[in-house]
């Protein structure tokens, strides 16, 4: 459902996360690692203390052979080197490093008695006296501190304390709640424009942006507001052609009504001959007039007008009503209208509107089931899903309709193509499809395999302990 | 005024009974509609505009009003209430076609029948025909000093005067909910058809999927209220029709 809400959100709050936890672990890595500096110097500070002594006492005493035996036998770390001067000259004529070179001046001038530490470059000094009283310098180098003797991980939870656990998580709560603000920030003028854009697929036309989105001072306002302009000229556009078609509806009925009486007059002493062409003329006429309040129906229909004054009603008797008066149009065809009902169901709208919606099914299916066959009506009221809702369905045993057809059986002006339907306007179906979704149903068709349309007719209904109209 | 004067020489020529007073504000269609019935034997007077259509309807010179409801300005359900609440002439009104809540409202008002516009004329003197029937007594039936009553429960017809009682209180009926009310007692505890009833009190064939008849029982309903033990006076049968009920343990006689 929502997923941009949850990706913004845990983009964020994760990216925070594993930048906080890079900072922590390397703060706590780097500390690990002067930690393990400092382990190095308790451990070689006193053995160099106690190394100068002993190499400048076994020089002075065996000279240059004696201290090789003795350092030999004495510094045994790997990495670990000893190096003895006297004055600037190693006195076993080794190998010098520079870095060690650099500090022999410093240890000769500061250092008497005590270990001194040039930690950056890892070396350890001291001058001391041999028992002759000269002095010597002696500089230890050590090797860097091992950096994977264990996985990086180990030291991180070894050397984690509870405090850096406090703060990590204190950051990842502020970091929750900021990503959480973040994401509704973006999503939720998202969440508004999507239901503005869904009421105007509905036909809510006169349905807008929600303020607080147009009110923003950024991207997603703009896209707010340039919707809302487009709404406004659909609204206007859509009013003005229904308008128009009412217009013109209502402006056809009077030269139409005039028609109708001039022809009634005409026919008063016509002559038989000039009577077929009268009764054509008449025939042309009703047809018209039916078109009309077909037009006028829907017109009404979508201004929604009837539905200003809701009543609440039993649509189980306003099917029973419709089926019998279908019944009795059929029985004259020789065909018949069946009718199971069901319990009490209570439907809240506009009564009138309804009942002409399903009696253009109704006489659809009356007109198209074959002779001496039935058209079967059904009714069930029961909760479905969301609440409850009425179902009806309308079969018929005619030809059916095929397939491609079948989507646009509801939209206006349809005529069946194979020629079956001859007397039917056009509008009955579309104007059942408007007044039930208006409604809040809505009308679907399929066909039967073994022939014949059925039609479903859903409407949601009213929670009981809603008293029914009645009259 | 030319119509109106016309319409006055005519009446001298027309048996007295068939004044027909058409408001519609298409005078075109007026002078149409008053070709055609006058030819039909009526004299018929024509107005345009709904505060002259209600003063020329109070006037008692007619004996049926054929009213346009989508009058412009006073509208034409204005102009029907208004003549509703003074009088009982008959009210014939052209409704707009695909506009089934004008009908409903227009009979609730007190309109005795209805026609959709367009409407084919010989539809209309039809209709015409059948009201005028309705409220004009027979004389073969008027039996001089003899004023027939029907009384059912608390219910009394005078056929004579044309007057409903509920309990003694007079009950405003119009001609069309007079004749229901008087066929519903005639059978009380029988059930009537709306077939039979649409042919018997208005006159006219029966089509299935107009509910005219059902407006004026509800509105007959609505008038007379319910039966003092609190039940419906008029019960709609399933599938047929209505049934006027006779109370449990009780035979009122009829007449």
């Amino acid at each position: 459902m929502r997923r941009l809400f949850y990706k913004i959100f845990l983009w964020f709050w994760l990216g925070i996360a594993v930048v906080s936890a890079t900072l922590v672990a390397s703060t706590v890595l780097t500390h690990s690692r002067s930690a393990q500096d400092e382990r190095w110097r308790q451990r070689y500070g006193p053995m160099v203390d106690l190394w100068a002594h002993r190499e400048a006492e076994v020089f002075d005493h065996d000279g240059r052979s004696g201290l090789e035996k003795y350092i030999g036998s004495f510094v045994k770390d790997p990495g670990v080197y000893g190096f003895i001067f006297d004055g600037e000259h190693e006195v076993l004529g080794r190998q010098v490093p520079p870095r060690v070179l650099r500090v022999v001046d410093q240890v000769d001038q500061y250092s008497v008695g005590e270990p001194r530490f040039f930690t950056g470059e890892r070396i350890i000094g001291e001058k001391a006296f041999g028992p002759s009283g000269r002095a010597y310098v002696v500089v230890v180098t050590y090797p860097q501190p091992p950096i994977v003797p264990r996985p990086v991980f180990q030291y991180l939870f070894a050397d984690l304390g509870r405090q850096e656990i406090i703060r990590l998580v204190a950051v990842l709560v502020v970091a929750a709640f900021f990503s959480l603000w973040l994401a509704r920030h973006i999503t939720s003028p998202i969440e508004k424009l999507r239901w503005a854009v869904r009421q105007i697929a509905n036909e809510h036309l006169e349905a807008r942006v929600d303020k607080t989105v147009v009110a923003r001072r950024d991207e997603l306002a703009d896209l707010g507001r340039d919707f809302d302009s487009m709404a406004q000229r659909i609204d206007v556009l859509v009013a003005a052609q229904r308008r128009l078609l009412g217009d013109v509806s209502h402006t056809l009925r009077s030269p139409l009504a005039r028609l109708s009486v001039a022809l009634g007059l005409a026919r008063e002493g016509a002559a038989p001959e000039t009577s077929e062409h009268l009764d054509r003329i008449e025939r042309e006429a009703d047809h018209l007039n039916k078109l009309i309040g077909q037009l006028l129906t829907i017109a009404r229909v979508d201004s929604g007008v009837d539905l200003e004054q809701k009543k609440v009603f039993d649509l189980g008797l306003l099917m029973e009503e419709v089926a019998a008066d279908g019944d009795y149009e059929a029985r004259s065809r020789n065909r018949a209208v069946v009718f199971s009902p069901s319990s009490e169901c209570l439907i809240e709208g506009a009564p009138e509107m309804l009942r002409n919606a399903v009696e253009n099914v109704v006489r659809n299916a009356v007109r198209h089931t074959a002779v001496e066959t039935n058209v079967e009506i059904t009714m069930r009221c029961q909760r479905v899903g969301e609440g409850p809702q009425a179902t009806i369905q309308v079969r018929d045993h005619g030809a059916g309709v095929s397939e491609d057809a079948i989507a646009e059986l509801f939209l206006p002006f349809h005529q069946i193509v194979d020629g079956m339907r001859h007397d039917g306007i056009g509008l009955g179906l579309a104007i059942t499809e408007r007044a039930f979704r208006l409604h809040g149903g809505k009308v679907t068709a399929a066909n039967v395999p073994g022939g014949g349309l059925i039609v479903t007719l859903e409407l949601p209904m009213v929670e009981s302990n809603h008293q029914p109209y009645v009259g | 005024m030319t119509i109106e004067s016309s319409a006055e020489v005519k009446k001298t020529t027309v048996p007295p009974g068939r004044q027909v007073l058409v408001v519609d504000d298409d005078a075109e269609l007026c002078e149409l509609i008053s070709q055609y019935l006058t030819r039909q034997g009526f004299a018929v007077e024509t107005v345009h505009s709904g505060t002259k259509g209600v003063e020329r309807a109070l006037s008692g010179e007619h004996a049926i009003v054929v009213l346009d409801v989508m009058l412009p300005g006073t509208k034409g359900f204005e102009v029907l209430r208004r003549v509703r609440a003074q009088s009982r002439l008959p009210v014939l009104m052209l409704t707009a076609r695909g506009n089934e809540q004008d009908r409903i409202l227009g009979l609730e008002m007190g309109a005795d029948d209805y026609l959709p516009k367009p409407f084919n004329p010989r539809e209309l003197s039809a209709r015409i025909e059948a009201i005028l029937r309705r409220s004009t007594p027979d004389p073969t039936e008027i039996r001089p000093g003899v004023a027939e009553l029907i009384v059912v429960g608390d219910i009394e017809l005078d056929k004579g005067t044309r007057v409903a009682r509920r309990a003694g209180q007079v009950v405003a009926l119009t001609t069309v909910e007079f004749d229901l009310l008087e066929t519903l007692l005639r059978s009380a505890g029988r059930v009537l058809s709306r077939e039979d009833m649409v042919r018997g009190v208005l006159s006219r064939e029966f089509s299935p999927y107009d509910r005219s008849i059902d407006t004026h029982v509800s509105n007959l309903r609505k008038k007379l209220g319910p039966r003092p033990d609190s039940l419906e006076r008029i019960k709609g049968v399933r599938g047929i029709g209505y049934l006027y009920a006779l109370s449990h343990g009780s035979s009122e006689g009829e007449e």
